[in-house]
């Protein structure tokens, strides 16, 4: 067992299910997204970018560049929530919430190519 | 990717990962801790004042600006918060900022700064470089590999710098490059802190094949195995560049020109065989003295060795073959070493230090032509001078001196005749890299008869007035030969008696040179007559003033200033259209 290969896939996995945790829900109603799991999802997805700074290999390159747009997803929708929140008239629209969310959506289509990519590296090396 | 970007995110991941859970964490906390507002209503932070807050109180600048005033519970909280945030910032940047100081980093920056400087060296040149820079050739700017940069090396980078030719250095030692860094000779080149048997630095720093302007190898380290690694080196990696090597002992010196290095140095032979030259010729000796000093320098007079019994102290790698040199030369040899073993190799020999008046007597000074001081420590040798022109003031003295700084000692020691073993190898490299020629001519004269010796002397003493020449070569090709084109295609032959003389004046005076070798192609003429045609394509060796040097480079470069001289009686256009024009109207 290699310690860095467990905290890698745990951060990976982590990062999607957090994010599939908070797309979960009705797309425009915000009672169903929390905005902690949003907080944890990005810190999660930036750790697990962090953790492939400095890896060579073609996999490990992929990898940085696919928790990236996780990354950037995530940040743009927690940015346009922050500003929604805080800025103009009080209260988040029904279409700014929407996209928020499918923001988030497309983060999760990243981290799960993501978790794919671990999975078919993992399988490769056993063989 | 670049090696530092990738060495910078390996190290920057705990640190990035401690101060992303900390901050996260951190906002979490103070977002889930209920407060009031001013009102006395419940109230919670959102995530932008928490994340806001947070940032100001871990960077510690508290800009103590916060929504409402915290509850005493938000305070406890935010308490216990401060410190480990505090403590991340903190150990996040002492690792971002030791990073950029550490060791590891620093060389790796430095070495790939090398790489670039010696890229722009060996760039191939583009036409608009050239037309903006008129000396930069097509194929990059020529430079020399110089390994090793210690007293000769650095002697060495200098002189090749003062020809206009670039230097690329590698040396073993960091501080010493760094001294030399801050050196405003050396500003402009790359030097590399390593070790001269790693194969992959000595290919960045010029040996790759890329480098088309790489024009040869110096090897002038310290240690003589060094000096074996990178001929072999470079004679593997780059078969057709020339590779100069020093070496002090006659295996190494074998085993390098075993395998095709073009020039191996042991300035100790070299020395044995100049004072076998001077006590054969002293004439001819005195010639080749004055071209191998320094330009500039004051004229040596004749060495006059007197025959008898020498005195040679230290029978080293410098005293064994100028014992040899002498018993050839038919003088008698008293030997003075401490090391036993080699006292019971000679006949006449004594064991001690020579530097005390004792021992000196016992080898009998008092009635000794000459003495040697040639033990490898610069203040026993010159003790050993002093010593013994104390007990005998009639003495021929030689001296080796190891160290270049204590040059001035040893001019004041009085010594006739000082042996600098780094000097020797640098003003030999210099003359086999840059002036081929010299070393031809100083064959010939090894090789000619006296009478040859007086003639060379008698020119140079004539034309030099007192100062030891610039040895040069002028190739007569390119911009160097548009002169004597322009003479051709009016049909005037130029001769060498029309460069060796002011162009520039209606007197047209000698200038202060001397026309040493021509060369054209195999053809090789000595001291050649005024009245010999030149050609183009021609080499000429000329030893003599700077300016002289100047004039005629400028005469040469000039289209009209030589035919103008050779023909004084009409004056040509000086453009081409305007020669081809009068050409066609006569």
């Amino acid at each position: 067992m290699e310690r860095e290969r467990v905290v890698f896939a745990f951060f990976i996995v982590l990062a999607l299910t957090l994010n599939f945790g908070f797309f979960l829900g009705d797309i425009d109603n915000p009672d169903h997204h929390e905005p902690f799991e949003l907080g944890a999802a990005i810190v999660v997805s930036l750790i697990a970018t962090v953790l492939k700074f400095g890896d060579r290999s073609p996999m490990g390159s992929t990898l940085l560049a696919t928790s990236l747009v996780a990354d950037l997803q995530l940040i743009v929708a927690a940015a346009l929530w922050g500003f929604a929140a805080n800025l103009g008239e009080p209260g988040v629209s029904e279409r700014v919430f929407v996209s928020i969310v499918s923001l988030s959506g497309g983060a999760l289509l990243a981290n799960f190519i993501s978790v794919v990519l671990l999975v078919a590296e993992t399988v490769t090396v056993r063989r | 990717m670049n090696d530092i970007v990738w060495l910078t995110m390996r190290r920057l991941r705990t640190p990035l990962i401690v101060l992303l859970l900390t901050y996260f964490i951190s906002v979490c906390i103070v977002v889930a801790v209920p407060g009031v507002d001013g009102d006395g209503n419940p109230v919670r932070l959102s995530f932008l004042d928490a994340a806001y807050f947070i940032a100001i109180l871990s960077t510690t600048i508290g800009l103590g600006e916060v929504p409402y005033v915290f509850t005493e519970l938000q305070r406890l909280v935010v308490f216990f918060l401060i410190f480990p945030n505090v403590v991340a910032w903190l150990y996040s940047f002492t690792a971002i900022i030791g990073l950029f100081l550490d060791d590891q980093f620093k060389a790796m920056q430095a070495h790939n700064r090398f790489v670039r400087e010696v890229q722009w060296l060996g760039r191939p040149r583009s036409l608009w470089d050239r037309i903006l820079q008129r000396e930069s050739p097509k194929e990059g700017l020529p430079f020399y590999l110089v390994c090793g940069m210690g007293a000769t090396g650095s002697m060495l980078a200098e002189g090749l710098l003062d020809r206009g030719l670039h230097v690329v250095a590698i040396d073993r030692d960091a501080a010493l490059l760094t001294r030399l860094g801050i050196d405003a000779r050396f500003a402009r080149v790359p030097m590399l802190a390593g070790s001269v048997s790693d194969a992959d630095i000595l290919r960045v720093s010029g040996l790759d094949p890329r480098y088309r302007s790489c024009r040869g190898v110096i090897a002038v380290t310290d240690t003589d195995q060094a000096n074996l690694t990178v001929a072999i080196t470079s004679k593997l990696l780059r078969p057709d560049l020339p590779v100069f090597a020093r070496s002090h002992q006659q295996r190494v010196c074998d085993n390098l020109a075993s395998f095709g290095t073009d020039a191996v140095v042991n300035p100790y032979q070299i020395f044995a065989k100049r004072l076998a030259l001077a006590f054969r010729s002293p004439i001819r000796y005195l010639v080749q003295d004055w071209l191998l000093s320094v330009p500039g320098s004051k004229l040596r007079t004749r060495l006059n060795l007197k025959n008898g019994r020498w005195v040679v102290c230290g029978a080293g790698r410098f005293g064994q073959p100028l014992i040899e040199v002498l018993e050839a030369a038919g003088q008698s040899v008293t030997v003075v070493d401490v090391d036993p073993d080699r006292v019971a190799q000679y006949e006449h020999a004594v064991e001690g230090r020579g530097t005390e008046a004792a021992t000196l007597e016992q080898a009998g000074i008092r009635e000794a032509a000459g003495v040697i001081a040639g033990t490898g420590d610069d203040v026993d040798n010159l003790s050993i001078i002093l010593t013994a022109l104390e007990l005998n003031g009639k003495l021929c003295t030689i001296a080796r001196q190891e160290d270049p700084k204590n040059a001035a000692l040893f001019a004041a020691s009085g010594t006739q005749l000082v042996a600098q073993p780094n000097l020797i190898v640098t003003r030999r490299i210099l003359a086999l890299a840059t002036t081929p020629l010299l070393k031809a001519f100083l064959d010939h004269l090894e090789r000619e008869d006296d009478a040859f010796g007086e003639r060379v002397e008698s020119l140079l003493r004539r034309r030099l007035g007192g100062r030891a020449p610039n040895v040069w070569v002028t190739e007569l090709v390119g911009p160097n030969a548009r002169g004597l084109t322009a003479a051709r295609e009016e049909g005037v032959e130029l001769r060498l008696r029309h460069l060796v003389h002011n162009t520039r004046t209606a007197l047209g005076e000698d200038l202060r040179c001397v026309c040493l070798v021509l060369e054209r192609g195999d053809l090789r003429l000595v001291l050649p007559n005024e009245e010999e045609k030149l050609q183009p394509g021609d080499k000429l060796l000329f030893a003599g003033r700077g300016q002289a040097r100047r004039e005629i480079s400028r005469a040469l470069q000039d289209p009209v200033l030589l035919l103008d001289f050779a023909t004084p009686e009409q004056r040509i256009p000086r453009t081409a259209i305007g020669r081809w024009l009068a050409r066609r109207g006569s």
